[in-house]
């Protein structure tokens, strides 16, 4: 490498962003050089796409600054930065699916030309196919529709509209994530096209595997900080891992190792056989009465499908049975009649009902046990509220307030608790304290316990390895559609986690 | 060499006008239910396909084509305008009692069409700036500027006559403007409606501005990294659909002559957003084309024309308009979501 390609072009330099109640980057330091290919990895919470949205212009640092060639500078808007060639291609893409492959790619030259100008569609033509065949994509027609794209070849366009705008700095952010292995091949093709031409690829990913095959160097971060700048020879995926757990786990000490033992010759509550849906692949398990099993995962592992496969909210194929008696898909009011409920992870858009009382929240999942002939039973409903208001240690002024005016971790008390009144013999909870202070999540845990000592069977589903040490005893944790890990006893430990998640 | 690069550009283009392409086109679906109503009519009536028969639809579609035009780029901008029906009786009547009060031909029509743009202009700051959704801020200005309609006439018919104080000399420019014929055979509110449609065609679909409107209504998010700034021509979307809605309520003024703030223009927008929808843009924003507008506004013209000459009630007339939207808009929903 020359000494040019070597020059560091863009630096972050002690950079801090709080949000309310979180430390989201504490004095990040990093430097990206010309014509690199600079992984960032992390866990989740990391503060990955925090440093992202910086240096994208999208939010701004509270201390620190970030300095381009030199020289420091403010990105106000997405545009600043852009102009001063940075460009990120986030997961969820910004192109307009109803114009075409040359529109989209040369939509930024025509926000500078004149209003009333013609378009020059051929010369736009003849510049899309310029910058398509320059990237391997001289297959792709420049007059189709966004819309009709792949995800993969969306990205391509969006990382060639980069490449056009002089991009010197392009961030990707879990390119690989809704691609093909064959597609994934195509992108590191386009990577390494752009980096012999000197630009500097940021590249986001979980995925350990292609990380190690295609950066040049690799940063690690861990809650906020970067933990260390590696050059990538000979590094194992085990070392990453060790440097992205090194966490200091605190209180958390595993449920494993302290929960009352099982009989194994339970039968199990909920057994899955053979289940397969969109973003799962043929896996199988049980969950026994008075055990709480995790399951752990990436965000595209499939344990968010999980959920609502098992609910019946999506199509699927396999058997799942809960006490013997097996359910049918797309049928979650058959669930619930054979002792299932589900917590979903969006609390504010499927959860609850934001708008509607405390109380009627309670019962809204067993309306025709408190109704008579269609009537609503109002003092049993306030009866049955009042008793798993009190059982939840839930804070709220009265039944009738609404739920949306409930903090977090309120509300989420509040929807265990009308799952709680369908007398569920299994609860599925996805994301259970997803933006839930602290104090409210010991609470929810020790609530959960609690359930599970009553013999119900609880399946949590989660992104925070230390909610899943915590409480659960057994620990599944899935990779591309799979159970890649099932961990049991001391085996659950945070390394192990990740070594399932994201080791290949 | 040169030959096979010649051929291949070429094949090219000849694929752009092969009958497959046509028949793929956005418009397709729209047009031969057009071209089947047609053939449907020209063998159930005399008089469907008589040179004068198709120019009277023709005049008779024209005012709601105007402002289809204008609703075409409202839509595709990702918004919609209520308020055109309101805007088509303020701006006419308004132009109407300035030529009574004496006032030569062109600044009356001025002061109609820029009230026009100056409510399309409040229409879009207040769906942009103001943050509201443009299907409340259009539905608060319906109601007002029909009231500000009704204040300014005090409830009373506008007639444009030389007895109630009107030009002579402006007043046959007027007329002639709303009930005339070019070369003695095309109606003048036809002309409009052509050239209006073909400027509407070039901006859209040959202009930057067109570009960005479009670009504007398909990803508000991808523009705006372009550095299109989405605030901006969504207002213009609006102030556009203002000056045509003022033009079309100015041209119906000099067809009738008369017009009343209570009656003229009334529910005028769910026609012209039907006629629009029908012709393929979407309420989504990003999607719709101006021959698309021009096909959906013919077929409900044809439509009426036909069950008039049919002499179908107009009570049963009104029910078949809404089984063609809902039929014409679920037909093409459904073949694109079979070619997506």
């Amino acid at each position: 490498m020359s000494a040019a390609q070597n020059q560091t072009i863009v630096e972050v330099c002690g950079v801090t962003r709080r949000f309310p109640g979180v430390l989201a980057l504490d004095r990040i330091e990093v430097g990206f050089r010309a014509g690199e290919v600079h992984a960032v990895v992390g866990e989740n919470g990391a503060g990955k796409s925090t440093l992202m949205n910086i240096l994208a212009g999208d939010l701004q640092p509270d201390e620190g600054e970030i300095r381009v060639d030199g020289q420091a500078v403010r990105f106000a808007s997405p545009l600043l930065s852009r102009a001063a060639g940075i460009v990120v291609v986030y997961q969820e893409l910004a192109l307009c699916p109803s114009m075409s492959v040359a529109d989209n790619i040369m939509m930024s030259s025509m926000a500078t030309r004149s209003v009333a100008s013609l378009v020059p569609r051929e010369a736009m033509r003849v510049e899309t196919r310029q910058a398509l065949t320059r990237l391997g994509m001289s297959d792709l027609d420049p007059d189709t529709r966004v819309g009709r794209l792949s995800v993969a070849e969306m990205q391509l366009v969006e990382i060639a509209r980069a490449v056009r705008q002089k991009a010197r700095l392009l961030m990707l952010d879990e390119p690989n994530s809704a691609l093909s292995r064959r597609e994934s091949e195509r992108l590191f093709e386009v990577v390494r096209q752009l980096r012999a031409e000197g630009v500097t690829i940021i590249y986001v990913s979980h995925h350990l595997r292609e990380v190690l095959d295609i950066a040049d160097r690799i940063t690690v971060m861990r809650d906020g900080r970067t933990i260390e700048t590696i050059d990538n020879d000979d590094i194992s995926e085990t070392r990453l891992i060790r440097s992205m757990v090194g966490r200091d786990l605190g209180t958390v000490t595993p449920w494993a190792l302290e929960a009352p033992a099982l009989a194994e010759d339970v039968d199990p509550v909920l057994s899955v056989e053979n289940l397969s849906c969109a973003g799962i692949d043929n896996i199988s398990f049980v969950v026994r009465a008075g055990e709480i099993l995790g399951v752990g995962g990436l965000p595209d592992s499939g344990k968010d499908m999980l959920g609502e496969a098992l609910f019946g909210l999506c199509q699927r194929t396999g058997r799942i049975a809960v006490g013997g008696t097996e359910l049918q898909p797309l049928d979650p009011l058959g669930s619930i009649r054979n002792g299932m409920t589900y917590v979903p992870a969006d609390r504010r858009g499927a959860g609850g009902l934001l708008s509607m009382s405390v109380a009627e929240n309670v019962v809204a999942a067993s309306l025709p046990r408190f109704s008579l002939a269609g009537f609503l039973r109002r003092a049993g409903i306030r009866r049955e509220a009042r008793a798993q208001v009190a059982r939840l240690d839930a804070r709220i002024s009265h039944l009738g307030q609404r739920l949306g005016t409930l903090s977090g971790g309120n509300q989420q008390k509040i929807i265990l608790g009308r799952s709680l009144v369908t007398a569920p013999s299994i609860l599925v909870l996805h994301e259970p304290t997803r933006g839930i202070d602290v104090g409210a999540k010991a609470e929810i845990y020790a609530i959960l316990r609690g359930i599970a000592q009553e013999g119900v069977a609880v399946l949590m589903i989660s992104s925070e390895i230390p909610e899943l040490i915590g409480n659960a005893a057994r620990v599944l944790v899935m990779r591309n559609g799979r159970i890649s890990s099932e961990l049991t006893g001391a085996s659950v430990n945070e390394e192990a986690v990740l070594q399932g998640a994201m080791a290949s | 060499m040169a030959d096979a690069v010649s051929t291949g550009a070429r094949t090219r283009s000849m694929d752009r006008l092969s009958l497959g392409r046509l028949l793929r086109a956005r418009e397709a679906g729209v047009f031969i239910a057009l071209a089947v109503l047609c053939l449907f009519l020209t063998f159930a009536t005399d008089g469907f396909l008589t040179s004068t028969n198709l120019l009277n639809v023709g005049r008779q579609i024209s005012l709601l084509g105007v402002m289809a035009v204008g609703m075409t780029f409202v839509l595709i901008a990702g918004e919609v305008d209520l308020s055109v029906g309101s805007i088509y009786a303020f701006s006419g009547l308004s132009t109407g009692m300035l030529i009574i009060a004496g006032w030569a031909l062109l600044p009356a029509i001025a002061v109609g069409v820029l009230a026009g743009m100056i409510i399309g202009m409040i229409n879009g700051l207040l769906s942009t700036y103001g943050r509201l959704p443009s299907l409340i801020a259009t539905l608060g200005m319906l109601s007002i500027v029909r009231g500000a309609a009704l204040i300014l006439t005090n409830g009373q018919p506008v007639t444009v006559n030389l007895r109630n104080g009107a030009q002579p000399e402006v007043l046959s420019s007027f007329s002639y403007m709303g009930q005339g014929y070019l070369f003695g055979v095309v109606p003048m509110q036809l002309v409009f409606f052509v050239i209006i449609a073909a400027c509407a065609w070039v901006i859209l679909s040959c202009t930057n501005f067109g570009f960005r409107i479009f670009a504007v209504g398909g990803s508000a998010k991808a523009a705006r990294v372009s550095g299109i700034s989405v605030n901006t021509m969504k207002i213009w979307a609006f102030v556009l659909m203002g000056a045509l809605a003022a033009l079309a309520g100015i041209l119906s003024l000099a067809f009738l002559p008369s017009g009343q703030a209570g009656r003229t223009g009334l529910g005028l927008e769910l026609d012209v957003i039907a006629a629009t929808i029908v012709g393929g843009a979407s309420l989504s924003g990003g999607e719709g084309t101006i021959l698309g507008t021009i096909l959906g506004v013919l077929i409900i013209g044809v439509m009426r024309n036909g069950l008039v000459l049919m002499g179908v009630s107009p009570f049963v007339q009104e029910l078949m308009i809404g089984l063609v939207i809902i039929i014409a808009v679920g037909i093409d929903k459904w073949s694109r979501r079979r070619t997506a």
